[in-house]
């Protein structure tokens, strides 16, 4: 049931943001807001109060996106946190830029690193994984500090770890 | 019973009875002086064919009658020899009784005397059955008595075995519980001093990793997360060599 209204509300999402224009950048604007979402317990559990007036809110939300990223983004966010579902946004976002990917005949490559990849590196990533997997996909930029340095790709159920923090954590073992 | 004391009974009735009988003829043959005189004279009374005068006379003239008359009554009798009729009468009755004695008497007196021996021989069997009997028992009791104190002494012999063997198990069981507390007290130290060794190898580390975890944090800037990157893309391309 609740993996059902996840892929509905993202077909929503996606069929919205293709109606409006270029998807893509919807997409990648709210997949950024996804991951602070996830990162951000506060954040997540002021949207998702419903003992706060929707209002209230919506003025959150506001305030966060309005300068930040496109109209119909806010306007997406808005929608599934009016409706009661703030607590699944990122799963809805998750699913939505799956669901545009598909309809580039692409797969998504979730990107993890402290720092943010220029558009050359995520150009030249991107043909790696093709390369190295001979999947087209299409890669997202996580930030996570905790990464510590590289890059830590998820492709799907494949992981590829070439980050600072592995390489310590190898050390760490070697230690026990 | 009743009948051998009746027969015991009969015979001095018997014997009284029969001397009872007897006394008197036994003692008219012990004539006095007086009574034997005057049958003297009634003997010369006769002789004289009644005449008194004559005896008178005769007695007068001839003085030895008269001495005659004194030697054959006043002589005394005989200690020795009783009278004739008196060993007649004595006799039969000694006879009578005699054969009463012998035919009643003794029978009955042979009787219980028999039967006072076979019951005093009874008795004694008797007595001799009790004795050894009593000896039996005793001998039973001093049998059980004896089998008692082989039995105490073979008992005293099983404690003493059996406590020196509880002994002795107890002291090998003293001793392998001594030698597994050894063993595992010495398991526990080293295991102690694995999980310490192991406790500062970790403690050591986090301390080095996190120092290198610093370093690595201070020395991570702009392009070398830039370079990192780019190793990485090559990595994966697989174009890093």
């Amino acid at each position: 049931m609740a993996d059902s209204r996840v892929a509905g509300y993202a077909e929503a999402l996606f069929a919205v943001a293709a109606a409006e224009g270029d998807s893509s950048v919807v997409e990648d604007e709210l997949f950024r807001f996804a991951q602070a979402l996830r990162s951000d317990k506060d954040l997540g559990s002021t949207l998702a109060d419903t003992g706060l007036p929707l209002a209230r809110r919506l003025q959150v939300i506001e305030d966060l996106l309005g300068s930040r990223v496109s109209a119909v983004t806010t306007a997406l966010v808005s929608m599934v946190v009016g409706a009661g579902r703030a607590a699944e946004l990122p799963d809805i976002v998750d699913a939505m830029v799956e669901r545009g990917a598909a309809s580039r005949n692409k797969t998504v490559a979730t990107v993890r690193s402290a720092v943010d990849l220029t558009a050359d590196q995520s150009e030249r990533l991107a043909a790696a994984i093709n390369t190295r997997t001979g999947r087209d996909v299409e890669v997202r930029v996580v930030i996570d500090p905790s990464v510590l340095g590289g890059v830590v790709t998820e492709i799907g159920d494949d992981i590829i770890d070439g980050s600072v923090r592995r390489r310590l954590n190898q050390l760490r073992e070697s230690f026990r | 019973m009743t009948n051998r004391w009746n027969r015991l009974l009969a015979a001095p009735l018997l014997a009284l009875l029969a001397l009872l009988a007897f006394a008197g003829p036994a003692s008219a043959s012990g004539e006095s002086v007086g009574s034997c005189m005057a049958e003297k004279l009634e003997e010369l009374i006769e002789e004289s064919h009644g005449d008194l005068e004559e005896v008178l006379h005769e007695l007068h003239v001839d003085t030895s009658i008269g001495d005659h008359f004194e030697k054959n009554c006043i002589e005394a009798p005989s200690p020795i020899l009783p009278e004739t009729n008196e060993i007649i009468w004595g006799g039969s009755a000694f006879l009578i009784l005699f054969v009463l004695m012998v035919k009643k008497g003794f029978p009955a007196v042979r009787g219980a005397m028999d039967a006072r021996a076979e019951k005093i021989r009874s008795d004694l069997d008797a007595a001799e059955q009790a004795r050894v009997d009593a000896q039996s028992v005793q001998s039973d009791y001093e049998a059980r008595l004896a089998d008692a104190k082989t039995e105490a002494s073979q008992l005293i012999d099983e404690a003493r075995v059996a406590a020196d063997q509880l002994k002795g198990d107890l002291a090998e069981s003293a001793e392998v519980d001594i030698a597994e507390m050894r063993e595992r007290a010495a398991v526990d130290i080293e295991s102690s001093r694995a999980q310490a060794i192991a406790d500062l190898r970790s403690e050591v580390a986090g301390i080095a990793l996190g120092a290198a975890e610093r370093v690595v944090h201070a020395s991570l800037d702009a392009e070398v997360q830039s370079r990192l990157i780019d190793a990485y893309i090559d990595e994966v391309a697989g174009t890093d060599g």
